[in-house]
């Protein structure tokens, strides 16, 4: 990953896809990681997006904050209607009803309608090959409905269906690796990405655009409502999941792996989780079990990248 | 606000906007390689070539990124002549630069398969179409001139002062995030970032994170950021991930 710096920032395009005076959250993690992603994607693009904190801060009646073409979904159908849009567009292309101008379709969804509902129809749409780019925006819960665990959150994180107390200590099961799932159906292009690298952020979306073929690229959005922190630590945090080794950034082209930055020496895990309320119950040997368990992950990914 | 037709299409456009701005507005496609938003126009690579008709009646062909929105004008965007003229264009930059992907994509798209002019040779192979948008942006957007052109006519190329290491340069990548076709690389590798241009090398040291000890920024960007914001050398120590205090 290319660590640029301050003037290159000012080369980004400055047409906003996604408008400001959306109703996100102060500090959020994944507004960001949706206006980098539109910046990124251009303006000749149609989005498909499933139910979610991004559907309902940016599409209250009678206001949008998209000026791009974009759909709303359920939770279960985001990849089968994007799937049917871009087979819309390439059978009315054909038939010379719309002129090809290269138009691409994105689907998009949060970690529950991604490795939760949406997952069956997301497997569909990978198999059967429709040329379009699945972006996972992972806030690790449901949070527009009021933070309820999803496959998609760490071990010992609290939440409001799995509270920690006298006897539990959160939520009970690991962190699903979904990117794995997405690789696992032979698709040229995954890719993990936060907003906190912006221009790595951009890079990947623009990749995963340009692939011939599904891609599937899987954001960590930063969600300081859910994962109880202060809003102006997100990209901090963002940065943190990075170097603590919980959410190592890597691309998978065609099946081979390749770190985007290898951050080892991984820093203390405790760093990354004692700024975050949801892990506040957690005790120090607790933090050491989990911290282990990153390690021996990010090692293994470090051997597949090798 | 000033009136014209694109394609057959009427809309309007700012006075002193440029027909390339007042087309991208319609969503109407033209190629280019040297535009870019941020910097100034400057029509080196001509692919945005479009055929303008005047109000009196004059027609020609104008490179559309540098000619002005007029009212009355008539612009058309994809002609036969402009598409041979287009194809030619990107045949001789494929010359210059045999190897380049962006290149070879961007006359995939333009319907050019291959270049019939002589081949520049694979061996001098630097990818740069001196379209200046390096030189434009260490220029209009750094502000620190620290590249720029030598020479003259089919010797010009891009380059340092003296191509030695410029004094000027703060090792930001806004040259090497730029480039349309990849002729500037850039690496961080073992405490050192390193430059490849196409006719120079330049290498800047990084400074280490006095918290972690990872290497974070060059050091001379870090004094200019220093000198830039005003915040005393020692605020910059640490990397940012280890500068601020966490608290919850």
């Amino acid at each position: 990953m290319k660590n640029l710096g301050i003037y290159a920032a000012r080369l980004t395009p400055p047409v906003e896809g996604f408008a400001p005076g959306h109703r996100a959250c102060i500090g959020c993690g994944e507004a960001l990681a949706v206006r980098l992603a539109c910046k990124a994607a251009g303006e000749n693009i149609i989005i498909a997006n499933a139910t979610g904190c991004m559907e309902v801060v940016s599409s209250q009646l009678p206001a949008s904050a998209w000026r791009i073409p974009w759909i709303h979904t359920l939770f279960e159908n985001t990849a089968a209607v994007a799937s049917g849009v871009e087979a819309a567009l390439k059978a009315m292309t054909r038939k010379g009803k719309i002129a090809d101008r290269g138009t691409k379709v994105i689907a998009m969804a949060g970690d529950g309608g991604t490795s939760d509902i949406g997952l069956q129809a997301l497997s569909g749409a990978l198999e059967r090959y429709h040329d379009f780019l699945y972006i996972c925006f992972d806030n690790e819960a449901y949070m527009n409905t009021g933070i309820q665990r999803s496959s998609a959150t760490p071990f010992g994180a609290s939440t409001t269906t799995s509270p920690a107390g006298k006897k539990s200590i959160g939520q009970k099961t690991w962190k699903k690796n979904m990117p794995a799932i997405a690789v696992a159906h032979n698709i040229p292009y995954v890719a993990t990405a936060s907003p906190s690298y912006p221009f790595d952020m951009m890079d990947k979306v623009k990749k995963g655009l340009a692939v011939n073929g599904p891609a599937y690229v899987h954001i960590l959005s930063v969600c300081p409502t859910g994962w109880r922190s202060t809003p102006d630590l997100s990209v901090r945090l963002g940065r943190l999941a990075v170097e603590t080794g919980v959410f190592p950034l890597y691309e998978v082209e065609d099946g081979k792996y390749k770190l985007s930055m290898d951050v080892s020496p991984l820093r203390p895990l405790k760093d990354y989780m004692s700024i975050q309320g949801r892990f506040r119950h957690l005790s120090e040997g607790m933090v050491k079990k989990i911290e282990d368990r990153v390690r021996k992950d990010y090692e293994q990914l470090k051997e597949r990248c090798a | 606000m000033v009136k014209l037709t694109i394609d057959g299409r009427q809309t309007e456009a700012k006075e002193g906007a440029m027909v390339l701005d007042a087309a991208r507005a319609l969503n109407i496609y033209i190629p280019t390689l040297c535009a870019h938003e941020s910097v100034s126009a400057y029509g080196a690579c001509r692919l945005c070539t479009v055929d303008i008709t005047t109000r009196s009646g004059r027609n020609r062909m104008v490179t559309s990124c540098l000619y002005p929105v007029e009212e009355g004008l008539a612009v058309k965007t994809t002609t036969e002549k402009i598409a041979a003229h287009r194809r030619m264009l990107i045949q001789l930059l494929l010359a210059r630069c045999p190897e380049s992907p962006e290149l070879k994509a961007m006359a995939k798209k333009l319907g050019a398969d291959d270049t019939p002019f002589p081949k520049e040779d694979p061996a001098k192979n630097h990818n740069c179409i001196l379209c200046a948008l390096c030189t434009r942006a260490c220029d209009e957007v750094v502000g620190q001139s620290a590249i720029s052109f030598v020479n003259r006519g089919v010797a010009r190329e891009m380059a340092i002062p003296f191509y030695n290491d410029s004094d000027a340069c703060i090792a930001c990548g806004s040259c090497f995030y730029i480039c349309p076709t990849n002729a500037i690389q850039m690496t961080d590798k073992n405490g050192k970032r390193r430059f490849v241009m196409p006719h120079n090398t330049m290498e800047f040291e990084l400074a280490q994170c006095a918290q972690c000890g990872r290497y974070h920024l060059p050091k001379r960007q870090i004094a200019w950021m220093a000198k830039k914001s005003g915040q005393p050398l020692e605020f910059f120590a640490r990397c940012i991930s280890c500068r601020e205090e966490v608290r919850l």
